[in-house]
């Protein structure tokens, strides 16, 4: 075989001999990571490119895996609550959730209409956060810096109110089994209202300032497209599913808390790529402010906490209970044998199979798209690595 | 894909049952989902069925992990059982769910893989490996997900114990009688 020195000295028909095919090239592997500013935590990915093509992308997980499942069978329930809190710290109350209802569902507990609605408030909140928080990292991943500090101001508003309810701004531990650790304070409610009306009014512009941005479009519009068969076949969730088209959202096809008794709309998206992962991202970030607004104005009052044992022990059976997590499908499989604390509790988080899909989404694309798509699964690392 | 007919679980269970026939057993209604046993040596075949027979469509690939049940009520062995893999698959279609216990050795665990009719079973079933030590046939790269190539043992197995319960239980009591009688 002819070496590159040879062709160049042998042949005068250097054009031709200087095409791409002819080029002698090869793969290299690009390591991304575990420590890198695009990755949200410690994230690795080895991508290996053939110029500027990506023809292969493993990631490499784990290097935050605390062993969650093997922690909560050595734990009471109570002690769970506090743990699950810290999987996706962007959404802790989220998470406290579908925990919560797997207790009920096995213990057979009522929860009062005040306490499911006052989860929902909670829950939307949360996501209004966790959203704002990816508009604001996927900006500026992309090199638009400006719409980060509007995001954050934003957020403030509504961080400041959970914060006064629950004492904590990421780690609530609010949600107990049977209802609410304790009732909201006073002027929650107008505080609460002022806050995501604030966002209502506001994201338009901030949204203008990136959808209606040509810098922006040309970087997200048909790059890094996932297919709604892939989609299924990962069981990928969420905003990044519903990006592709796939109309499925827990809240709508199997409503929990009281979820059915408010006007919204799930957004969708038909092209799944990064520009419709994010548009849904943006316009979920309005539904549940709907969601909010009709939430506290149809509150009941009454007590915030059911009727429930003062030791926390789950009969024998099993039960998978799954919720809408901002970021897709969070689902607990709780496996009781009747003690004070689960057999087993196997954890599906939605960033974890979300980014199981990234190889597929990643291969043949350009390396310069890679930070896009990436910032475009919206997934936390200790969602993924628990 | 937009919900076309909302199926109640027990239509799901008879569904299930007329398109799988002899090859599940103990199929029945748990918390509103479809829960059967199925033979190891069945599954992909099983699997399959689910996924693209007409009015079922269990497309969404939920999750797959195991259980080992060896210390399951007590460990005094009277409801204790062995070890098996767990798999969910949900229909978006016709909202329904459906569990599969499959049932696998203790030791020398073999499980076939599910990777070719669902890719999301790559990593999950890598974490099962590594988790429990079961060994999935047919899986393309079966290597340790979360943990280092050469820790040793498999954690969520029962007879790992966690370090730290090795040298003193965990100090929290379980519930409040046994806290104020042992001062904390």
């Amino acid at each position: 075989m002819a070496t590159t020195e040879d062709r160049f000295t042998e042949t005068d028909d250097l054009t031709n001999q200087m095409s791409v095919e002819n080029l002698a090239t090869q793969e290299m592997v690009l390591n991304v990571g575990p420590q890198h500013p695009a990755t949200h935590g410690v994230f690795r990915l080895l991508a290996t490119i053939d110029g500027e093509i990506l023809t292969d992308a493993e990631p490499v997980i784990g290097y935050m895996h605390r062993g969650y499942e093997k922690l909560v069978e050595a734990r009471d329930y109570r002690q769970i609550t506090n743990l699950v809190s810290r999987m996706d710290w962007l959404s802790g109350i989220n998470n406290e959730l579908p925990l919560a209802l797997a207790i009920e569902q096995l213990m057979g507990l009522e929860v009062p209409p005040r306490a499911q609605y006052l989860r929902v408030i909670l829950c939307e909140m949360n996501r209004i956060l966790n959203h704002l928080m990816f508009f604001a990292s996927f900006g500026a991943e992309l090199g638009a810096i400006t719409p980060t500090f509007y995001a954050f101001r934003e957020r403030e508003d509504i961080q400041r109110v959970m914060e006064d309810t629950t004492g904590g701004r990421m780690h609530f531990g609010f949600f107990r089994p049977g209802g609410l650790k304790e009732d909201v304070p006073r002027g929650f409610y107008a505080s609460a209202l002022a806050g995501v009306r604030q966002v209502i009014d506001r994201l338009p512009d901030y949204e203008n300032l990136l959808v209606g941005n040509e810098i922006f479009k040309g970087r997200t519009i048909d790059v890094g497209v996932l297919d709604k068969q892939t989609a299924f076949n990962y069981g990928v969730s969420g905003p990044i599913a519903r990006g592709s088209g796939i109309d499925m959202d827990v809240r709508k096809d199997e409503p929990y808390l009281v979820y059915d008794h408010f006007d919204w709309e799930v957004s969708t998206a038909p092209n799944g790529d990064c520009f419709d992962r994010f548009w849904v991202l943006v316009h979920e970030v309005v539904e549940s402010a709907k969601i909010v607004e009709q939430a506290i104005e149809g509150i009941p009052s009454g007590p915030i906490l059911g009727k429930v044992p003062r030791v926390v022990q789950i009969p024998e059976g099993e039960a998978y209970i799954r919720t809408e997590n901002p970021l897709g499908e969070l689902g607990f499989y709780l496996i009781s044998d009747g003690d004070k604390k689960p057999y087993r509790m196997k954890i599906r988080t939605p960033s974890y199979n979300n980014v199981s899909c990234l190889p597929a989404v990643l291969r043949g694309t350009l390396v310069s798209d890679m930070i896009a798509i990436l910032g475009s699964f919206f997934f936390v690392l200790g969602d993924i690595d628990r | 894909m937009p919900v076309t007919e909302r199926v109640s679980a027990e239509d799901a269970l008879e569904r299930v049952r007329s398109a799988l026939g002899d090859n599940v057993t103990e199929l029945h209604v748990n918390h509103g989902h479809v829960d059967l046993v199925c033979d190891p040596a069945k599954l992909v075949d099983v699997v399959r069925t689910l996924r693209d027979a007409d009015g079922l469509r269990f497309e969404f690939f939920t999750f797959l992990s195991a259980v080992d049940r060896t210390e399951f009520g007590g460990g005094d062995g009277e409801k204790a059982g062995g070890l098996e893999v767990l798999i969910h698959l949900y229909s978006p279609q016709y909202v329904a769910h459906v569990t599969l216990h499959v049932p696998v050795a203790l030791e020398g665990s073999t499980c076939p893989s599910i990777t070719d009719l669902f890719l999301g079973a790559l990593w999950h079933e890598r974490e099962t490996h590594e988790m429990f030590g079961i060994d999935f046939e047919g899986h393309p790269k079966l290597v340790n997900l979360y943990l280092p190539e050469d820790f040793a043992g498999n954690p969520l197995r029962r007879s790992f114990k966690l370090p730290s319960r090795n040298i003193k239980e965990w100090p929290g009591a379980k519930d409040p009688e046994e806290a104020a009688a042992g001062g904390r």
